[in-house]
């Protein structure tokens, strides 16, 4: 396997809690903290760590609402989100050509 | 390293996408509920004799009203008990899924209250809707669990024997079928009871994503 596509993987969504994250996210406009928290089976305490590390790294944005009086932290890609989510498939898939049988 | 850790990964990905993509709703309570109207509609519309084609569309566009009212609430209630958004995208995909069919059914509805006296209309609502719904709960199908598309030809399917059965002229129909209200009440409540039934005993009881 060439190590230089390896080593081209974004970190941050490499991790796997976050790649879940970013792949729900990228199919969907925006998903809810309680959808995304029961959709991958995350404790309250990991999902947060995580959304706070793709938001530090500009990934997604939160939006903090309230609904029937109840608040709402709903999540959603970003544009540069999006953008290295893209990357990181097309990165993956060029791997997965070199590791196929000629 | 496993060299197939990135063909892996890419289908967990796929995975994860298609689930975010998916209507999560528990459809057991709405199919129940939705049932359970179709068939109190059927044996009240029978009972008191609706019988005119304008009394019989009204009747059932009230019951569909009531139906379609019971159903949005209980999804609302399992929006607001999962702090979730009840216009969710999915619930959104559904919709727009659902509505050409929808409409469609709605107008031949109408065009039967204006004109429906001049020919024998209700088993032609009967059909018409059979296929509306069942067409439009299979184009939602996309959206929603696999097993909601077999309801959906189950409609069409039932509809097209309908048709079937209501062209042989020798044929000496059973109760049911020369009661539109039972036919109605055995189609849309009987399936929509079955598969609420179905649901309850195979739905995941907190559905995920």
């Amino acid at each position: 396997m060439n190590p230089e596509l390896f080593l081209q993987l974004d970190r941050v969504i490499h991790e796997k809690g976050r790649l879940a994250i970013m792949s729900m996210l990228a199919a969907s406009p925006e998903l809810s903290f309680t959808e995304l928290r029961d959709a991958l089976a995350m404790t309250d305490g990991n999902l947060t760590t995580h959304i706070r590390a793709l938001q530090e790294e500009g990934f997604i944005s939160v939006a903090k609402s309230y609904q029937n009086r109840r608040p709402l932290t709903t999540c959603s890609l970003t544009t540069a989100g999006r953008k290295a989510f893209a990357e990181y498939i097309t990165l993956l898939e060029q791997i997965v050509r070199q590791n196929k049988p000629q | 390293m496993n060299s197939n850790w990135a063909e892996e990964n890419l289908q967990t990905i796929r995975t994860l996408m298609e689930r975010s993509a998916l209507y999560r709703r528990a459809l057991a309570p709405i199919m129940i509920f939705v049932g359970t109207v179709g068939i109190v509609g059927g044996i009240v519309g029978w009972r008191l004799q609706i019988n005119s084609a304008r009394s019989f569309v009204v009747f059932w566009s009230g019951v569909a009203v009531v139906a379609l009212a019971g159903a949005f609430l209980l999804v609302r209630r399992q929006a607001l008990k999962d702090s979730e958004p009840f216009w969710s995208p999915p619930t959104r995909r559904v919709a727009q899924a659902m509505l050409p069919s929808f409409f469609v059914g709605a107008m031949a509805s109408v065009v039967m209250v204006f004109w429906g006296n001049d020919f024998s209309p209700q088993m032609i609502f009967v059909l018409v809707w059979c296929w509306a719904f069942g067409c439009g709960i299979h184009a939602a199908g996309f959206f929603m669990p696999r097993g909601i598309r077999w309801l959906g030809w189950i409609f069409i399917a039932t509809g097209g024997l309908l048709l079937l059965v209501g062209m042989d002229p020798n044929i000496d129909f059973p109760v049911i079928l020369n009661s539109p209200h039972l036919l109605m009440a055995a189609i849309f409540g009987g399936l929509h009871l079955a598969y609420g039934i179905y649901l309850y005993f195979t739905e995941k009881k907190n559905p995920v994503a």
